[in-house]
């Protein structure tokens, strides 16, 4: 009998043990955030997940989605993919039941990696980028090409041309890449010295990336950049869309960019310069960052909602800036693809939240920029608050002229009893009339500081404690102003916070008439040392600068402890119904909160640039990539989240975020120039039918980069290559030439007056941008009109563009100087076009080319020599000598300027 | 220009040749400017049985991004006309006939109303403004319509009045924003822009989304309301003016003469047909067309904004006004663009913001004026369009921002010496006309004085909704992916009205 059983119990072993090591085998894990949460997102996100949660279920987070579901079991279980009802329902024959509902079923390789992956305990992952950067390894790739070295950049692209069978382009001409690397670094052709020693072969490739950085016009090629993420624009927005002054926070941009000023210090600056300890006037003109929200000044409007409008705008900006993060959509409900609650929201908005700005007419607070006699002024009203005052003193009077706060603004005015708020902005008391400010803390001040206008004479006012019954607090007299005056009045000291009841009498005003129009009250108190010889001179002297009208920038400035405003939820994203209230945090998926960080913006600046914050240093390489190659390595620029598109080179981003975090010190100088000397970027940018076959959107660099030019470029270029551009940097915007009646905007008395001078033709990062009704040639071509945060501008191409190199008068113009210059480099035209066209494209023209504008010229000037009188017309002067030649050489460089190659980055 | 047609055949050719469907649509997709059609043609792509014209249709989209692309499903209008008013005419004069409001002419407005609301300018307790204008029914509706609109009481019958419109947005600002965008605040694509994206448009020698403006001055929210927020700018309204060039920059530069013009977009084209083969770019081959494009428009636009060719009767019936900026001129031109195969004409007139703070904006003096103004126009635009059969297949969107106040206004709680009334946000009036609307129908209702819906209330959203279906679109489905997810010119809301669809 045994002897008979062996085979039986040895097949049984063998089998438990084929069973054993199939059990035990490791079957390939499922990478949730690369394999699972895609397909989640595709195909059952939507209605389970955020928003919806159809039959209770949602595969948002971990926690929902093995939760029970209407049916009072869950849909996932782990370890049973055949209990699932996630599995169950992805096969139903039935279509009332399959998943997902009435659309196409899931692939079978789709619902095989489900299956595997809850068979695998249905383990949650982190999305890639929520995971801190960490070196990847680089793969072993020492060459380019024969003979050419492969730098570490170079090695993980080519591993990727590898894995999808391309193959990478010979090197880019010499002048096509210096044309390249000139317009990417400085938004500029080179200079024709560093056109001549580079193809002399007098300086080397990294004498020229080092030569362009260096220049003052990298600052201000890369700040259209920034500005776009910054919104910058030099007009209000809304209805009355009136000019703001915001310049000096560009000039700040481009400073800090020509400084190379690190990346983090660079958030810091410009999301909390105003709370860094004894910030700069620098530091303050950076927090200009977050004061170019739109602010509206329509009448009618209330304040309150633009302020809250405001701030939830610096939140949307500052995620998506910083974090790739689309923080808009939580500002509802949850997040419905990425792991953010909608509490989670707010809790970011109360970061912003307590910010002393209020949607006013004036967008205080504003930094004073005095001139420098002032500024010695205050330097000795410093110096008296210092020898007879509190040392912290000091500073509250320093930093009340530098921007003049803590103020209350007369839209807090309530219960209006024969008085208005003009225009729903300034207080307007009528004869007899009153109003309350409440809840108001005067730190126990003698004076009150009142800033307004009035056109008549001999208005009575008085304040009083609570109500009209209460205490005086102040009484005086209003007369006549000549514009607007800040005043100081003397006030009773009263403690703690205090209802303010506000009257005036003005016999001879009409009954419904203004006497005065009130913009702010302030409560400083009289400078200390009053008993001191030379007070009453020096507390005339801190007025006297009060009522200096200096320059002004809209900055951001932090409410001090009794102005300070609670956070709540908005239910369903309604500003008015509100809901628990928050404190400031960051949202709990992403990098721990270190709690030696103040939980303020201060605080928010330190997380984004903390080295564990895995979003900042991937989103600001992927957009200086997209620069460069037009392509970010996520293509979805404004998104790094769950829903956005896979990397194409994820080791590479994570490479690069390293290096610019670890060895770059956050130096974008030292990023761009590792990027621009690598061999991927300085390819050729010719597209063969099969590289536009296997990859028509260059997503693997096969080639090098072939992008149209920005509309600044485009502008730039053309009238650097003329000579005509003005290279003088900094200033109040710039108005060049613009069709007429392009500018009529409602209640709003500006009007474009064409710049004079130079000013004409300065760099477009000097035009000035109205919201409203933007530069139209530079619309035409894309770019924005910076009402909210842009990542990334649309590439068109329209005839409209078209329309304008081929006619916009700046294009004419630029045609005019390239005809003079080619007048004067050759007797013979077909030498003469050559001779320009070498200096346009930094390449020889190839003969078809010379051919087919040689006779343009031909025709142009046979058009002349017929109607000599359309000549004087183009070259616009009555110079008689040569005007035929002229005038067809300005035709034939009106067809250069609008050449495709001249349009586009080689 | 035989090269170029060479070229382009053999550009589709290759791509057909050498690509299965799928590559060759995303192909398509990336070349249209970053993934700026995705949606639309993975909606396409869901249906196997794409005809393979529409695939050649969709590479023309390419060269040329402002191709016609067929709607998802079957439209009943095939170009929009939208008539804005902008400042927002007072319904109470016009459409909405509310005998109680005579009886209470003066009389304090109950504080039941006022409760919990804001308004822009009134303050306190307003009194009541009983309808200025006398009215009367009309046509086989029996439409009621004021004495202030003789001309248009004659064609009610081809309109569907809304009469319980309602909005949440009570300054012109914020609320154009959020009538031609779906928000009230900047930085979203317009209707029209929606529309151009989503169905290209038919005469490429034209803009596919022209905006005209009259009455002096644009409208307050400026040039965002025809934008196209973040839609390529290639979709966003195109201002044409009927002072300087009708176009931006379309004019020849003095000296250039037509001629050498075309001399010029050759040698251009030549050098650029050369870029092409030594770089094989496509986006070269799509700027070969823009230059052509840009040449034939040169000659059409300036053709098309002319209407001095007009006959005189048309001239009469429209009751235009050559050489002005007039709304007249531009109901004129909207029907010409029309018939020349452009999508959506926006027209915008100024000067309806009538709070009575001075004769022109008094409702019984001024706002009378303006009504002369678009009355015989509006019924011409109706009636021409009607004549030539274009009626049926041309939508005409006719309203304000918002509706005015069954209230006086009393500024910041003034008494003021004209009869005015203030931004209204509950109810208002808007009408529709044309392709696949009910004419001769009205549907909401407001309570006797005017002040709230009682049946019928239509949001903005809806009317967006209604427009897109009219246009071939689900308003749900019609999306574009930014900033990280798909935004709907409808957002999460809006329902098709049903009711005035025929």
């Amino acid at each position: 009998m045994f002897p008979k059983g062996l085979p039986v119990f040895i097949t049984l072993a063998f089998l438990f043990l084929v069973g054993l090591i199939i059990w035990l085998w490791p079957e390939d894990r499922v990478n949730f955030s690369t394999e699972v949460k895609p397909i989640l997102n595709k195909h059952c996100i939507s209605c389970h997940g955020g928003v919806k949660k159809n039959g209770g279920f949602s595969v948002l987070f971990e926690e929902e989605a093995l939760a029970p579901t209407e049916s009072g079991i869950p849909a996932i279980i782990p370890g049973s993919p055949n209990q699932s009802n996630l599995i169950k329902r992805l096969h139903e024959t039935d279509p009332e039941l399959r998943m997902p509902y009435q659309k196409p079923p899931l692939s079978e390789q789709e619902i095989e990696i489900l299956r595997k992956w809850i068979k695998q305990g249905a383990k949650w992952g982190d999305h890639w980028a929520y995971e801190k950067v960490a070196k990847p390894e680089v793969p072993n790739r020492p060459q380019w090409k024969e003979g050419i070295k492969a730098s570490t950049l170079d090695a993980f692209v080519l591993e990727k041309l590898e894995e999808n069978g391309l193959q990478s382009s010979a090197p880019e001409s010499k002048g096509r890449l210096l044309r390249r690397l000139s317009l990417d670094i400085t938004g500029l052709p080179p200079s024709e010295g560093l056109a001549k020693e580079w193809k002399t072969g007098q300086v080397d490739l990294d004498q020229v990336v080092d030569t362009l950085l260096s220049d003052k016009a990298f600052g201000e090629k890369w700040a259209s950049w920034w500005l776009d993420l910054a919104r910058y624009a030099d007009t209000k927005g809304y209805e009355r869309d009136v000019s703001r002054t915001m310049w000096p926070y560009r000039d700040w941009v481009i400073d800090a960019l020509n400084a190379d000023m690190p990346f983090d210090q660079f958030t810091i600056e410009q999301l909390a310069g105003d709370l860094l300890p004894q910030p700069s006037d620098t530091q303050l003109k950076a927090t200009a960052f977050h004061r170019n929200t739109m602010n509206n000044d329509e009448g009618g409007t209330q304040d309150e909602e633009f302020r809250v409008a405001a701030v939830l705008d610096r939140v949307n900006t500052t995620f998506e800036v910083w974090q790739s993060t689309t923080m808009a959509c939580v500002q509802c409900h949850s997040h419905p693809y990425d792991p953010i609650r909608h509490e989670e929201y707010f809790q970011a908005a109360a970061f912003f939240n307590n910010s002393r700005d209020e949607d006013t007419h004036d967008e205080e607070p504003k930094l004073r920029m005095y001139e420098a006699t002032d500024l010695a002024e205050i330097e000795t009203i410093k110096n008296w608050v210092k020898d007879f005052g509190k040392k912290e003193d000091v500073r509250f009077y320093g930093d009340f002229l530098r921007f003049q706060e803590p103020k209350y603004h007369a839209h807090l005015c309530e219960d209006f009893d024969k008085a208005e708020l003009i225009d729903t902005k300034w207080l307007g008391l009528w004869p007899g009339g009153s109003t309350y400010l409440r809840n108001v803390y005067t730190g126990s001040s003698d004076l009150l500081l009142l800033n307004y206008w009035a056109d008549v004479d001999g208005t009575k006012m008085s304040i009083r404690e609570d109500g009209p019954d209460g205490r005086v607090l102040s009484q005086f007299v209003i007369n006549k102003t000549n514009g607007r005056v800040t005043r100081a009045i003397p006030f009773l000291p009263v403690d703690g916070k205090v209802d303010l009841f506000i009257s005036a009498e003005n016999p001879r005003a009409k009954a419904q008439q203004n006497t005065s129009a009130i913009v702010w009250f302030a409560f400083v108190p009289s400078l200390p040392g009053k008993d001191k010889p030379g007070h009453a001179g020096m507390q005339e002297k801190f007025i006297s600068l009060l009522n200096q009208k200096p320059l002004s920038l809209p900055i951001m400035g932090e409410n001090p402890s009794f102005m300070q405003r609670e956070t709540r939820v908005f239910e369903r994203g309604n500003w008015l119904l509100l809901g628990e209230k928050v404190e400031p945090k960051t949202p709990a998926a992403l990098n721990p909160w270190q709690e030696k960080w103040p939980r303020n913006r201060l605080g928010l600046a330190y997380w984004l640039t903390d080295k564990e914050n895995p979003l900042t240093a991937r989103t600001v390489v992927n957009r200086v990539w997209q620069q460069l190659f037009g392509r970010g390595l996520v293509n979805t620029l404004e998104d790094m989240g769950t829903q956005s598109d896979t990397p194409s080179h994820q080791e590479l981003l994570d490479y690069l975020a390293w290096q610019l975090m670890y060895e770059y010190d956050w130096s974008l100088k030292k990023l761009i120039r590792e990027i621009v000397l690598s061999n991927t970027y300085r390819q050729s940018s010719q597209i063969t039918p099969a590289i536009l076959a296997a990859d028509p959107e260059n997503r693997w660099y096969a080639r090098g980069p072939r992008i149209r030019l920005s509309a600044e470029q485009i502008r730039d270029q053309a009238l650097a290559s003329t000579g005509l551009l003005s290279r003088k940097m900094y200033g109040p915007p710039v108005m060049p030439e613009q069709p007429e009646g392009v500018w009529q905007t409602v209640y709003n008395g500006e009007s474009w007056t064409t710049s004079e001078g130079e000013d004409r033709y300065r760099r477009a990062v000097y035009t000035l941008l109205k919201r409203t009704s933007p530069y139209p040639s530079f619309i035409s071509f894309d770019a924005g009109s910076r009402e909210v945060c842009l990542s990334k501008r649309i590439v068109t191409n329209t005839p409209l563009q078209a329309l304008v190199t081929l006619n916009d008068p700046v294009y004419i113009d630029a045609a005019r100087e390239i005809a003079k210059k080619m007048h004067t480099l050759s007797e013979k035209p077909q030498e003469a076009i050559a001779s320009m066209y070498g200096s346009m494209m930094l390449e020889e023209i190839p003969p078809a080319k010379l051919q087919a504008l040689t006779k343009l010229y031909e025709q142009a000037l046979e058009n002349y020599r017929q109607k000599p009188e359309m000549a004087i017309e183009l070259i616009s002067q009555s110079e008689q000598k040569n005007k035929n030649t002229l005038a067809a050489y300005v035709v034939v460089a009106n067809a250069l300027l609008n050449l495709d190659e001249f349009l586009t980055k080689p | 220009m035989l090269g170029l047609e060479r070229l382009l055949k053999e550009l589709q050719h290759r791509q057909l040749e050498e690509q299965t469907r799928r590559h060759f649509l995303l192909e398509c997709v990336s070349k249209m400017g970053g993934l700026a059609l995705a949606p639309l043609l993975f909606s396409c792509e869901s249906n196997p049985k794409i005809p393979a014209t529409q695939q050649v249709a969709l590479s023309q989209r390419t060269l040329n991004p402002l191709s016609p692309q067929p709607p998802p499903h079957l439209p009943k209008a095939k170009s929009i006309i939208y008539l804005h008013m902008a400042g927002s005419p007072s319904q109470l004069e016009l459409f909405d006939f509310k005998p109680e409001l005579v009886k209470y002419d003066g009389k304090a407005c109950p504080e039941s109303l006022l409760e919990g609301r804001k308004f822009a300018f009134i303050r306190g307790v307003p009194n009541l403004l009983g309808p200025q204008s006398s009215f009367r029914q009309h046509g086989e509706s029996g439409a009621w319509v004021s004495d202030y609109l003789p001309h248009f009481s004659k064609v009610v019958d081809e309109v569907a009045f809304l009469k319980a419109v309602h909005t949440d947005q009570f300054n012109h600002g914020p609320a154009q924003l959020f009538m031609h965008t779906g928000s009230p605040r900047l930085g979203r694509p317009s209707l029209g822009s929606w529309v151009t994206y989503g169905l290209g448009t038919e005469n490429q020698n034209l803009p596919g989304f022209v905006v005209l403006t009259s009455g002096g001055k644009t409208p307050d929210a400026g040039k965002s309301v025809w934008g196209s927020g973040f839609l390529p700018s290639v979709y966003q309204g195109v201002q044409c003016r009927s002072k300087g060039d009708p176009v931006l920059y379309l004019q020849d530069p003095k000296g250039i003469s037509r001629d050498l013009k075309q001399n010029i977009i050759s040698a251009i084209n030549d050098v650029n047909k050369l870029e092409y083969e030594q770089y094989g770019d496509p986006e070269t081959l799509a700027r070969i067309n823009q230059y052509e494009m840009a040449y034939r428009m040169q000659i059409e636009v300036p053709e098309v904004m002319n209407i001095n060719d007009e006959p005189a009767y048309i001239h009469e019936l429209y009751g235009t006004k050559p050489g002005e900026e007039a709304f007249a001129n531009n109901c004129l031109l909207a029907r010409k663009l029309v018939e020349k195969g452009v999508r959506f004409v926006q027209l915008f007139d100024w000067g309806w913001d009538s709070h009575g703070t001075d004769h022109s904006t008094a409702i019984d003096l001024g706002f009378r004026n303006k009504c002369n103004e678009i009355d015989r126009p509006i019924a011409a635009l109706l009636m021409d369009l009607k004549q030539r059969g274009m009626l049926e297949d041309t939508l005409v969107v006719w309203g304000g921002e918002f509706g005015r106040t069954p209230m006086q206004e009393n500024r910041e709680g003034k008494t003021m010496g004209y009869k005015g009334r203030d931004h209204h946000v509950e109810a208002f009036t808007m009408w529709m006309a044309g392709g696949g609307i009910k004419n001769g129908s009205s549907f909401g209702e407001t309570d006797e004085l005017g002040f709230g819906a009682v049946s019928g209330k239509v949001s903005v959203h809806d009317i967006h909704a209604t427009i897109l279906q009219l246009m071939g679109f689900n308003h749900e489905q019609f999306t574009y992916d930014f900033q990280g997810r798909p935004f709907r010119l409808t957002d999460v809301e809006g329902h098709i009205i049903q009711e005035i669809l025929a």
